[in-house]
């Protein structure tokens, strides 16, 4: 039983770092927070599918065999958000937090709209990888296969991230421009690659988290990107703003309360689950308002 | 033809005017220093230089090229590096990372790590501390790296604003030492901003004194503390 908690904790955990990395890489980079990164992940949930409003979704990208579709869902995923900074956030690279905040919730209202209009406001059946819930024994525990799948998933992203961040020049310049954009400049560093990276990979990120949610739900609905993306952006904000680490621990923490909530609450409290998670998320923030993991600036010596 | 060229500079800030009408050369080679009291707009003619702020008139030309309008990271590819004012290190960074983070611009990777070689062995504490967070090393350390980090961009031409800032004179003596012997070796040409004459006279060079966004004196570093031009700057009316 409680064996089995652990991976409940663990892979819901796990897609909520995913998440809020996807948010936190972009808010590091140009501290932007950027709202419409719930409707990514929805865009890329219906990227499977053909456009129609019948009720029955016909596959397009999802009749890819499996590892040419994940390819093809990530590069979707890279590709939506990369034209969207150079198409929203570009024209606004100068404007205020604020503006580039409207502007983000501008786009992923409209993103939305044409999501309804494309495909209609029904939840549609996609029925995809149907295997994977079938449960494997682990000692006395009972897993579904999928949640295997996905905790591995997660660990191998970290680590790849990770490794991307620390060896390789983009990554570089990533936490480089993170740190100090104006500085990253004048050392000859392109703001274009650097912030169409970031998109990139918040954009793939993103698209992960949608595969992770059809393959757990079978379903593709207009709204599934706004419930995740808040609970991401929560995350972000209890594992300090633009700290990467503190996003991955977050999310996971907010994972592994709310797999603990659902378990532990007496069956009377337990529809109000999420009101006792969020109270949580007050208290860790009534006394480190900063986050978990506040970025540290390079303060100036003497 | 000179190095440098700044040809009618004018930075304004909204409608606050920080330089005008500014205009002056730098040869090859040369050590150039900038003094003048709090708000002379030296700062503001280093951003402009470095692209990092824009210029609202006027020309900067290096080998004849016009710089202005570029950018900085245009500038920063035509050989043109910044020690900016505080150091601006990246904290959570190793050093051996600040240092690499302007290489970006080089193809030549066998000449990059010859430089990297060249950084420490001219500030050996930053090979010491090469994988240490840079945030961790102390305001002259710091100051060493952020010059040794912006010499590994491969510049032509290095502006450095207020190196002294902050730092124990013995530790700024130290600063200066190792930023000409780098020049020498490098035929660097040195742009600087510098509060205090007298240590711009002991160290060196050609000196402009500027005051109120515009110059009201150019000439050798050491005829400067003698003359009554630096009171005059400071203390006299306004031109």
């Amino acid at each position: 039983m409680s064996l089995q908690l652990l991976f409940d904790a663990l892979s819901l955990g796990g897609i909520y770092a995913i998440a809020a990395l996807g948010i936190a890489l972009i808010f590091g980079v140009m501290k932007l927070v950027n709202f419409a990164h719930g409707q990514f992940i929805a865009c890329a949930v219906f990227a499977l599918i053909l456009p129609s409003t019948d009720a029955v979704a016909a596959l397009g990208l999802g009749l890819l065999p499996t590892p040419l579709l994940i390819l093809a869902i990530l590069g979707f995923g890279a590709g939506l958000a990369v034209a969207a900074e150079a198409l929203v956030f570009r024209p606004l690279r100068n404007a205020s937090p604020v503006a580039l905040m409207v502007g983000s919730f501008a786009l992923g209202v409209a993103l939305q709209n044409l999501l309804l209009v494309l495909y209609g406001g029904r939840p549609k059946a996609i029925s995809l990888w149907a295997g994977l819930v079938a449960p494997v024994r682990i000692g006395p525990a009972e897993v579904p296969l999928l949640q295997l799948i996905v905790i591995a998933a997660v660990i191998a992203i970290l680590l790849a991230l990770g490794l991307m961040l620390k060896r390789s020049r983009l990554g570089l310049e990533m936490r480089a421009a993170a740190a100090d954009f104006g500085m990253a400049q004048l050392l000859g560093v392109r703001a274009n690659r650097v912030i169409s990276g970031a998109f990139a990979l918040s954009g793939a990120l993103a698209a992960v988290v949608a595969l992770v949610m059809v393959a757990q739900t079978g379903v593709a609905d207009v709204r599934m990107g706004g419930q995740i993306m808040l609970i991401a952006f929560i995350a972000t904000v209890v594992g300090g703003m633009g700290s990467l680490p503190g996003a991955v621990a977050a999310g996971l923490a907010i994972g592994a309360a709310s797999a603990l909530l659902q378990a532990g609450l007496p069956d009377a409290a337990r529809p109000f689950r999420d009101a006792f998670l969020y109270a949580l998320v007050i208290v860790v923030l009534l006394f480190r308002p900063q986050g978990l993991f506040a970025a540290a600036d390079a303060k100036p010596r003497v | 033809m000179a190095k440098l060229g700044i040809h009618d500079l004018a930075v304004r800030y909204g409608k606050l005017t920080a330089i005008s009408d500014l205009s002056f050369t730098v040869a090859e080679g040369e050590r150039l220093f900038i003094s003048g009291p709090n708000g002379a707009g030296k700062s503001s003619l280093l951003g402009a230089i470095s692209g990092a702020v824009p210029a609202a008139h006027g020309r900067i030309e290096m080998d004849g090229d016009i710089l202005s309008g570029l950018g900085p990271e245009r500038i920063a590819r035509r050989g043109l590096s910044m020690v900016p004012e505080g150091r601006r290190i990246f904290g959570e960074l190793t050093v051996q990372e600040n240092l690499m983070v302007g290489t970006g611009i080089r193809r030549d990777r066998a000449a990059v790590a010859d430089d990297l070689e060249t950084a420490f062995t001219a500030f050996p504490i930053l090979r010491t501390r090469a994988q240490a967070p840079a945030g961790a090393l102390s305001g002259g350390q710091q100051q060493m790296l952020a010059i040794a980090r912006a010499l590994m961009t491969n510049p032509k031409v290095m502006l450095v604003d207020e190196p002294s800032l902050g730092l124990a004179p013995k530790v700024v003596d130290e600063v200066y030492d190792r930023l000409c012997s780098l020049q020498a070796l490098r035929g660097l040409t040195l742009v600087i901003v510098e509060q205090s004459s007298t240590r711009a006279a002991r160290v060196g060079g050609r000196m402009i004194l500027m005051r109120g966004g515009r110059i009201v004196a150019d000439g050798d570093a050491a005829g400067f503390a003698a003359a009554d031009l630096l009171s005059e700057a400071y203390f006299g009316d306004p031109a």
